[in-house]
């Protein structure tokens, strides 16, 4: 390997590169931009469940009842309905997701210490929600059941308030949240967003680099070079792997100082490994460029095999544990996965190298296995 | 009279036997590209199936670490309670130290911490309260984690309190109780398959139809071939029409290989809708993403170019529009500009067709509203590739 046929095809790759100002731009504003518009954009939580009522009771009691869904940042409300068939609709047009219906003589019985049932209707197109939204109902049901029990309890045997509360829920949960004490989805969302950030341009940038010559023809006057297949492979990415490395930076500015995410962890351990994912990130997009003939291709593969297992199976959406046994196997097939851990590590929990090694070992193997594919895959004299 | 008929009826013939053959030539390019076309059929198949069966967003066996500083009947009846399919007990800890270092390092997720003389509290006056401690990294699982042990701990709390106010006898229905009966419409067991599996095939069609058409218009600007276009006899909307209408075809041929080979056989995905509606939305849909890509082709110059801005307009719709997460919870800024986004609007007519059974008489307005954008999208790609010749 020549350092100075590396330093021409780098220069020359670089002066394109430069030349396309839209290109040049975007290769520095996107992943900046994403981490504003989705740190602030993205929410997570289930929260502004749109939700009616059909209160059946019409008692004082209900309307207390109802007040305690109305107050909840949780659900958003809408409305009293005088019957299922208005739920019917309403459900069907995704204006509510759930409605709330409360049964006749629902304070006579509770006031007389019965149990009644209330019923929710959930709309179960997204699984999630209408689980989280159960999960919530239960919650206020249960609190409300607490303290009519407290009063039950207080009227009837003739408690002091406190005793009585006591006896109606003798033990309690006491529940603290580690790493993340206020429970802000930001927190675990932007440093996830770096990894997205670059995972999703640079391997695009890597790949329509190297298919732009191959379409134009100009890849010939590499074939012809004393250029070897190394060096051109090397010079080739080093102008996109600047980039990256500029932008890892600039990201966890923004995330430090926007967001004021807090960063524990050791900034040697945490950029070394950013540096290993963009290798790996080039490394995906070099190998895409040497399977594909034509820009299109290239530019519709890399940008969905970036984009769809980054979302789906990094744990940046979906914690890696609660995936499928194919999916895990998928999910570590792929290096975002371990520097999502790597970020999360760093940023949140203050780890170190000790207990993040073998992150950063699989996303040093990815990088060098990905790269021998690629200059497995590269000749200079193609048959064609 | 009958002449000029004929002749009208001549040209409109030409016309749509040049749109034809346009057409043709862009499905021809596009299989000649083999890479490509596997792909396209990796996405809509085996990539639809590995999204739908792995995928579960709901909390499934949360790793959970037991300290039990009692050792008694009511801590081991307690610790029962969290099982499977939501938690599953990872083995017990001696000192609640250890298993604070198991959450450092990522191998559990929640530390349950029971004190000494748990049994012996519970039978006195005073409160007794469990610690669980959660990993929150990533914090809607965490908050979920947290609210089923809430559950589970509150409904061991009730069951004592009964028992104990209503004597050996269990005398339970004496006292107030809210129970709580869910209905879950449309989905009655609350299968994640469905959901991801169709809302995967969204964001498969999003990301085809915009970057099919925009793609293979830049290409000829690129090449140069759009000027031999020009001087041949078809106009600049048979040009962007044949792409448009090539790769929608393109799109319906995958999303029926996709409800064929997944979503149905699979997944057993009902379709309690009409079928023929489901597609001709993805057809309205494609169209509008098509013109949102062609408009994207003609204010740039060369492919990469195109795939920046692919990147910059598609993530934030896919991301935001409520196929990942949900619509309503979205700051509100987000919900207006998002109300630009047509897949915010494919969304609800796709799981409104496929789950809900609904027709037009409720989507009207979504389907409105993608009509709208993909004309005005159209219209302004049109306009602007119009401009080029000029």
């Amino acid at each position: 390997m020549n350092p100075r046929r590396i330093a021409a095809v780098a220069r020359k790759e670089w002066k394109e590169t430069v030349r396309d100002r839209l290109f040049l731009h975007m290769a520095f504003l996107l992943p900046a931009l994403w981490m504003v518009v989705f740190g602030y954009g993205l929410v997570l939580d289930v929260e502004h469940v749109p939700f009616v009522v059909l209160d059946r009771d019409r008692s004082s009691l209900s309307r207390d009842y109802v007040y305690r869904f109305i107050e909840s940042r949780y659900f958003d409300y809408r409305g009293i309905v005088d019957d299922e068939r208005a739920i019917d609709r309403m459900l069907g047009d995704t204006a509510i997701r759930m409605a709330v219906v409360i049964p006749e003589r629902f304070e006579e019985r509770l006031l007389a210490g019965r149990t009644v049932t209330v019923q929710t209707l959930l709309d179960g197109t997204f699984p999630l929600h209408a689980d989280t939204t159960k999960g919530y109902v239960i919650a206020v049901n249960r609190s409300f059941t607490q303290e009519l029990l407290a009063d039950f309890l207080a009227r009837t045997r003739g408690l002091a308030p406190a005793e009585a509360r006591r006896l109606a829920e003798p033990v309690s949960l006491e529940t603290r949240y580690l790493y993340n004490e206020e429970v802000r989805s930001t927190w675990s969302m932007v440093p996830a967003l770096i990894m997205f950030s670059l995972m999703v341009a640079s391997p695009l940038l890597t790949a329509l680099g190297v298919v732009r010559e191959k379409e134009s023809g100009s890849i010939y006057n590499i074939y012809s070079s004393t250029a070897s297949k190394a060096e051109f492979l090397v010079g080739k990415l080093a102008p996109y792997f600047a980039i990256s490395a500029i932008n890892v930076v600039v990201l966890w500015a923004i995330a430090v100082w926007l967001f004021r995410v807090p960063f524990k962890g050791s900034i040697t351990v945490f950029y070394a490994a950013s540096l290993l994912f963009v290798l790996c990130s080039t490394g995906i997009g070099l190998v895409i460029s040497l399977l594909v003939r034509t820009q299109m291709a290239a530019l519709i593969i890399t940008i969905i095999i970036a984009m769809v297992p980054t979302l789906l199976f990094s744990g940046f959406l979906v914690p890696v544990s609660s995936l499928s046994p194919d999916a895990q196997v998928q999910a570590h097939l792929f290096p975002a996965m371990y520097y999502t851990d790597v970020v999360r590590g760093s940023f949140l929990k203050g780890l170190g190298l000790e207990s993040m090694w073998r992150d950063l070992l699989a996303l040093a193997g990815f990088a060098v296995a990905l790269r021998l594919v690629a200059y497995g895959l590269f000749t200079k004299r193609p048959k064609a | 009279m009958n002449e000029k008929d004929d002749i009208e009826a001549g040209t409109l013939r030409v016309w749509a036997l040049r749109l034809f053959v346009m057409t043709r030539k862009e499905l021809l390019q596009l299989r000649r590209d083999i890479p490509l076309l596997l792909f396209l059929i990796y996405s809509f198949s085996l990539s639809v199936y590995i999204s739908g069966a792995g995928i579960s967003m709901q909390l499934s066996n949360a790793s959970l670490l037991v300290h039990d500083g009692d050792h008694s009947a009511s801590s081991r009846e307690l610790i029962h309670r969290f099982r499977e399919p939501y938690f599953r007990i990872d083995g017990e800890v001696q000192d609640p130290k250890v298993g604070v270092e198991r959450l450092d390092q990522g191998t559990a997720m929640l530390l349950l911490d029971i004190p000494p003389r748990f049994q012996e509290s519970i039978g006195g006056r005073e409160p007794v309260s469990v610690q669980l401690q959660v990993d929150t990294t990533n914090a809607p699982q965490g908050l979920s984690a947290a609210s089923y042990a809430a559950r589970i701990v509150g409904g061991f709390s009730f069951d004592l309190a009964s028992v104990r106010l209503g004597g050996a006898s269990g005398d339970r229905m004496e006292l107030p109780n809210i129970e709580s009966a869910h209905r879950v419409w449309y989905n009655q067991n609350q299968d994640e398959t469905w959901f991801q599996s169709i809302s995967h095939i969204l964001r498969m069609i999003t990301l085809f139809a915009f970057l099919l058409p925009a793609a293979a218009l830049v290409r000829e600007k690129e090449h140069g071939t759009v000027e031999q276009l020009l001087v041949s006899p078809v106009t600049p909307l048979q040009i962007m029409l044949s792409k448009v209408l090539a790769m929608t075809l393109v799109i319906l041929a995958a999303t029926a290989l996709a409800m064929v080979t997944v979503l149905k056989p699979v997944f057993g995905v009902p379709v309690k809708g009409s079928v023929a509606l489901f597609f001709i939305l993805t057809a309205l849909y494609s169209f509008t993403i098509a013109g949102l890509g062609l408009f994207a082709a003609t204010v740039t110059r060369n492919q990469a170019q195109v795939g920046m801005i692919a990147l910059l307009v598609i993530s934030p719709m896919l991301l935001l529009s409520g196929i990942a997460t949900p619509f309503e919870a979205m700051p509100s800024w987000v919900q207006s500009i998002m109300a630009l986004s047509p897949l915010r609007y494919y969304v609800d007519v796709t799981y409104g067709v496929l789950l809900k059974g609904v027709g037009l008489e409720l989507l009207w307005d979504s389907v409105l509203a993608m009509a709208l954008l993909g004309g005005v999208l159209f219209g302004l790609g049109m306009w602007r590739f119009r401009k080029h010749f000029e």
